[in-house]
């Protein structure tokens, strides 16, 4: 099969395994059910200030979740050595790459969506789901920069001693931009602001989607070759 | 073709290879004797472009009309245990180099008998059934090399025979094999050449018409050195 | 070897300079009128920031030459260069902390600028982690440079971002009001003057770990005959 054959039948069989282990997208959407229960009981959340906490709160479970849930990812291929099949197919390092970017981006949606309703339900905060639609870009834009720099840093770290551990501390501030631009358009769409668009911070998170994403492609091949 | 040119490999300060050559033609099947620990795998594994070694390196010069590539099946199976045999070697299929069309499938797993439990997911399978799956995968990989690591295990002597049937088909073809396993009897069945490694050093090559399973026995208790 | 030459120069120069430089922050440069003696910290600070920065670059670059070499002399390079940007990004750290208590009565200010060192300072942190959880030379080198690089390229990205967020966010600002001409030209020297400090720190630390590095590879090789 061609480049995007190829692609898409390795999303497809992501897509199948999760289904039937639930390995990644069980740790992301509880470990974001007991962060925002967490938060709750240290934060006072009331109809007061939920507002003006909610964007905040939201993506950080979104960049917590979604990096230990995304760590879970490259180990597929290590289990049974099935990498092999791979390494002697006729998938490129690019294909392999962006078809875990992309199975990952869906998982991390899907986790999104399951945090924002577990919100609404948890704080009573409706405006969240009315904003959904708005909401969408910002969504897919940020989850997507997480998932190009989470499925890199994935396959960096489950090589090593600590394994997965070390994960946070790279993926961290490396998607600091995300955060910021999630977060604001977040805000504004939510919020509404004097001044100030959620587009512009929509072309952050574009920026480094682009960036990001034609860079690791680049180096990803380096951590596969021996 | 492929040629081994003065391999050598140091693993964790500890030299495991030591100016190993090799050479195997098309349609042709080495075989490698040793014990363990003498550095079959690793021969093996650098042969496959797994592992780049110290120094020398490895030729490889196919017809052009065939682009089948290599094939190496390790220890591991490389199987997707929450997939099921059919989901496993569809998608193998969808991502293979082989060209020449798809393979029936039908027909190679009831050969191999795989056929009654395609639907269930390989982690059902016996290991007898999981290597079967696995060595499936390389006859139908087209590939013009096939690098096989202990083949036979978990293997009774049925399914060796009908391997070793399938085998001596694929050197007809023209599929060159080079095969590492400690069954000396079941080595020498399907050898044009044999080989003993020892501690790193391919001590000793020749014909397999030039020798018996009794004098490879010997030479392997450390006796005869021819 | 003319390596040797210009290290001694540079060394000559840094060691004349470096005196040369504390006297000028502390003695000669003007008093600033509304921060007081505190603001002379400024000269320290953004000089160890260029430096820091410096530092990184060097780590950058050389990320990408192994990549492309495979030699480990410009990984070796590259985690020295990090050390002492790492070293360097610390004090920028301390420093900002130590400017903006007596000034603003904060220990941290969330000026953009602090913030993206402060990021910058975690990328970092991370590299060295992922360096010491790898114990495979070759490997550590490959990953290490690919957050070496990775990192690198965030920097201007959270540099706009922090400064997009802090115009709708407005906190303490690190301004300092005009600049005294003398104050210009005591700043330009400490700059220089810490460009080469920086430059040498590199070198020597550099050495000592190719030195290290040469060493083992021996020690490996004798490994190796001692069957």
């Amino acid at each position: 099969m061609g480049f995007v054959g190829n692609t898409l039948a390795i999303v497809k069989k992501d897509l199948l395994l999760e289904l039937r282990a639930k390995e990644a997208i069980s740790i992301m959407v509880f470990l974001s059910l007991l962060l925002l229960v967490v938060f709750n009981l240290s934060v006072e959340i009331d109809t007061e200030n939920v507002s003006r906490l909610a964007p905040g709160i939201l993506w950080v479970v979104f960049a917590f979740s979604g990096i230990l849930g995304m760590g879970r990812t490259s180990l597929s291929e290590r289990d049974d050595e099935a990498y092999l099949n791979i390494y002697f197919s006729s998938v490129t390092m690019e294909s392999f790459y962006l078809a875990k970017v992309i199975s990952n981006l869906l998982f991390l949606l899907l986790m999104e969506v399951f945090t924002i309703i577990s919100f609404v339900v948890l704080f009573d905060y409706e405006r969240l789901i009315l904003a959904l639609p708005a909401l969408t870009l910002p969504l897919v834009l940020g989850s997507f920069g997480f998932s190009v720099v989470g499925t890199l840093f994935s396959f960096l770290s489950t090589g090593s001693r600590f394994g997965e551990i070390i994960l946070p501390f790279l993926f961290l501030p490396v998607v600091v931009p995300i955060l910021l631009g999630g977060v604001s358009s977040t805000d504004i769409i939510l919020n509404g602001s004097t001044g100030d668009t959620p587009a512009k911070w929509l072309k952050i998170l574009l920026v480094f989607d682009l960036l990001y994403l034609c860079i690791s492609l680049i180096l990803f091949r380096y951590i596969i070759e021996e | 073709m492929l040629r081994l040119l003065d391999i050598s490999k140091t693993y964790s300060m500890r030299p495991v290879l030591r100016g190993v050559e090799l050479e195997l033609k098309d349609g042709e099947a080495f075989v490698l004797f040793g014990h363990n620990g003498a550095g079959k795998s690793t021969l093996l594994k650098i042969a496959a472009g797994l592992m780049s070694p110290n120094t020398g390196r490895v030729e490889i010069t196919t017809e052009s009309h065939s682009r089948g590539g290599i094939f190496y099946i390790g220890h591991r199976n490389g199987l997707y245990n929450e997939l099921t045999v059919m989901e496993n070697i569809r998608f193998f299929q969808d991502i293979s180099r082989n060209r020449n069309g798809k393979f029936p499938l039908r027909e190679i797993l009831l050969e191999f008998g795989l056929w009654q439990r395609r639907n269930d997911p390989v982690k059902q399978l016996s290991q007898g059934m999981k290597r079967r799956l696995s060595l499936m995968k390389g006859f139908i990989s087209g590939a013009d090399i096939l690098l096989l690591d202990e083949p036979f295990s978990g293997l009774d002597v049925r399914w060796k025979e009908i391997i070793l049937e399938r085998l001596r088909g694929l050197k007809k073809k023209g599929v060159a094999l080079l095969m590492v396993t400690h069954l000396i009897k079941e080595g020498l069945s399907v050898a044009d050449r044999i080989g003993l490694l020892e501690n790193g050093v391919l001590t000793f090559q020749c014909k397999k018409e030039e020798i018996t399973e009794e004098e490879i026995k010997e030479m392997l208790r450390g006796g005869v050195c021819r | 070897m003319k390596k040797e030459r210009i290290t001694k120069i540079l060394l000559a120069l840094v060691l004349v300079m470096l005196p040369v430089n504390f006297y000028l922050i502390f003695q000669v440069a003007p008093t600033e009128r509304i921060m007081g003696d505190v603001q002379r910290i400024f000269y320290l600070h953004v000089s160890l920031a260029v430096s820091a920065y410096i530092g990184f670059g060097v780590l950058f670059v050389s990320s990408i030459i192994f990549l492309i070499k495979k030699n480990l002399y410009w990984d070796t390079i590259a985690f020295s260069a990090g050390e002492v940007g790492l070293m360097f990004s610390t004090l920028v750290l301390i420093t900002g902390s130590f400017w903006a208590r007596p000034v603003w009565n904060v220990w941290w200010t969330w000026d953009p600028r602090l913030v993206t060192m402060l990021i910058l300072w975690f990328i970092y942190i991370g590299y060295f982690m992922l360096r010491k959880s790898i114990p495979e030379r070759m490997k550590k080198a490959r990953y290490s440079a690919i957050i070496g690089i990775l990192g690198f390229l965030d920097v201007p990205v959270v540099r706009l971002a922090t400064k997009w967020w802090r115009s709708i966010h407005p906190r303490l600002s690190k301004e300092g009001g005009g600049l005294d001409p003398l104050m210009i030209k005591v700043m330009l020297f400490s700059l220089f003057t810490f460009v080469v400090f920086t430059i040498i720190v590199i070198l020597f630390r550099f050495r000592v770990a190719w030195a290290e590095e040469r060493l083992y590879s021996i020690l490996n090789e004798m490994e190796e005959y001692h069957e």
